[in-house]
């Protein structure tokens, strides 16, 4: 008999329980200990007996939506702790710290800039300072070349 | 009507609730209970348990747990300095108020 008005009480505060999740932790215990403490002062001092009498101990609390809703116009603004969570971050991101990429990418383009620069300058300079070497290396090559024409001759 | 009451229940409701507390502390059950018996007060008696706990919060009430004779432990309510302070200046609001309202919405007594 008594388990079974209990499940009654416990159901009930549960319902209110769930829909409390937006709240403080400590403000959402406080009403559930307060409701609780309510529920068992109520049987005790009215010397209820009965489920239909513990109902109806329930029925004037109100309903869980009703007293949810009280809790969070009480409440007051919360702190952001309460909003919706963000998506989670795609692994790939999640895995490297999130200066990472920015950083890498920055360096990426900053080492193409540098070397096209160092290209540059060096073909400048050596366009400037040194006139092709062609004729020095023909001279060997037709070192070499030279014999061969004495034999098919 | 229920948007009504609810409307004119705001603002004041937390003051009837530290007047019932002005001169000994009560618990909780005791504060709900007797709420639930005025009309148009509080419909919902849970409701009144979040309002409690955000009077506490401001610092108007203070709760301290206390063993009962007859059965649990019991949250007894009190006013603080602070509370009495809101409740005197509420008395002052509200007397000029209704007397406003009562004028020009034609509720005075009869003159």
């Amino acid at each position: 008999m008594r388990t079974q008005h209990t499940d009654v009480v416990a159901e009930y505060l549960r319902e209110v329980d769930l829909r409390l999740a937006g709240l403080p932790v400590l403000q959402r215990r406080e009403l559930l200990a307060d409701l609780a403490a309510h529920i068992e002062n109520e049987r005790a001092d009215r010397h209820l007996r009965g489920e239909a009498e513990l109902i109806e101990v329930l029925e004037r609390l109100g309903s869980p939506e009703v007293v949810a809703r009280a809790a969070y116009e009480e409440a007051g603004p919360l702190p952001p702790v309460a909003q919706p969570p963000l998506p989670p971050p795609p692994p790939m991101v999640k895995e490297r710290a999130p200066w990472v990429l920015p950083v890498v990418g920055a360096g990426a383009i900053l080492l193409v800039i540098m070397l096209a620069a160092c290209f540059g300058f060096f073909a400048f300079a050596r366009s400037e300072q040194s006139p092709p070497p062609a004729p020095i290396s023909v001279t060997p090559e037709r070192a070499t070349e030279l014999p061969t024409p004495a034999f098919t001759r | 009507m229920g948007d009504l009451a609810t409307s004119l229940r705001r603002g004041t409701l937390e003051f009837c609730v530290l007047a019932m507390v002005e001169l000994e502390d009560r618990y909780g059950t005791e504060i709900v209970r007797r709420l639930g018996e005025e009309p148009g007060l509080a419909a919902s008696e849970g409701t009144i348990y979040p309002l409690l706990s955000r009077l506490r919060r401001v610092g108007w009430l203070d709760s301290k747990w206390a063993e009962s004779p007859s059965g649990p432990p019991r949250r007894y309510y009190g006013l603080t300095a602070a509370g009495r302070a809101a409740l005197e200046h509420f008395r002052t609001e509200w007397v000029s108020f209704r007397q406003t309202v009562d004028r020009l919405v034609g509720t005075g007594e009869a003159v």
